[in-house]
């Protein structure tokens, strides 16, 4: 039993050898389809990154303060700072600014000239 | 950075491929003329048809040429991944053939009989093939992942993504059935020493 294993191991590899020995090769015609998929790949490639270029640069700044949660945040503070500028509450009128010099010229100094124009409009 | 096409016979083919995904036409070329004959090679040994297998072996590349800006160094070797894809495409077109064309296993040649060296060896192989075609598609590719490419049964089963001892079971069980295929053979194929 033994012997006919170490014969069939023997017969087997022999049969193997010739496999090995007579491996088709890949055609010409293959071998130049590949390349030329190669090519084409690496074309296209090349045309690509210019159109992802701008996105790329904003997910590095997204990423860059925290991700969408820190985007959301930053956009409500700067809306909330532009309602305020726009619509300032009454109480902001009463914040003690006198330590600052004198409340009207304080606000003057935040928009000279439309303070200005509104003071001409009142006494002109 | 473009290297000189034979400084590219010790590049490693992970690092080809790093090159290759940078745009380096000498690493496409070196990278064809390498991998090309080995997939061509295995698919042929799995589907026993010429035409099919340089079909496979072309999608095969094709895969290869798309994954490499993705190609995580260290995680798998090129040849592993590659050996997985084209037994993946051979076994889709085994499926789609499957109990439609059994002659679709490829019949040896008649002329080993008293042919030279030559002939016989190409015979044996023939012989082999028309044998390999008969097992069933996972032990034929363990037997000739083992016996033929000589990988080792480690590579074999990171391949074909099973245990190292299920890959002994399944190669010891083809080569039984290989042996059994073949005997009736040994005396047109040159083997006169009682095989058996």
């Amino acid at each position: 039993m033994m012997a006919g294993t170490d014969r069939n191991e023997t017969g087997l590899e022999t049969f193997f050898e010739s496999a090995r020995a007579t491996a088709p090769g890949p055609s010409g015609d293959l071998m130049a389809r590949v390349l030329a998929d190669a090519e084409a790949v690496q074309a296209a490639r090349v045309k690509a990154p210019a159109r992802r270029g701008p996105r790329v640069r904003f997910a590095q700044l997204r990423e860059a303060i925290g991700g969408w949660p820190a985007m959301a945040g930053l956009v409500s503070a700067g809306l909330a700072g532009l309602w305020l500028g726009v619509s300032p509450p009454a109480a902001l009128n009463d914040l003690p600014l006198a330590g600052f010099g004198a409340g009207e010229s304080a606000l003057v100094g935040m928009l000279p000239g439309v303070e200005l124009d509104l003071l001409a409009l009142e006494e002109g | 950075m473009k290297m000189p096409f034979d400084a590219m016979d010790d590049v490693p083919d992970e690092a080809l491929l790093t090159l290759f995904a940078n745009g380096d036409g000498t690493a496409a070329r070196a990278l064809t003329l390498r991998m090309t004959p080995r997939v061509m090679a295995h698919a042929y040994r799995l589907l026993g048809d010429r035409d099919e297998a340089e079909d496979v072996a072309q999608e095969a590349m094709m895969r290869l040429w798309r994954i490499a800006p993705e190609w995580r160094q260290g995680e798998a070797k090129v040849t592993t991944w590659l050996y997985r894809v084209v037994a993946n495409l051979c076994t889709d077109r085994l499926r789609r053939r499957r109990g439609v064309d059994l002659d679709a296993v490829p019949e040896p040649e008649d002329d080993a009989p008293g042919a030279e060296q030559g002939l016989l060896q190409q015979a044996r192989a023939d012989a082999l093939q028309m044998a390999l075609g008969l097992l069933p598609e996972r032990q034929r590719q363990a037997v000739v992942l083992r016996h033929i490419e000589g990988l080792s049964n480690p590579e074999i089963a990171e391949i074909m993504e099973i245990g190292v001892e299920a890959v002994e079971s399944l190669t010891a069980r083809g080569k039984r059935a290989l042996s059994d295929a073949l005997a009736s053979r040994r005396a047109e194929l040159g083997f006169d020493d009682g095989w058996d």
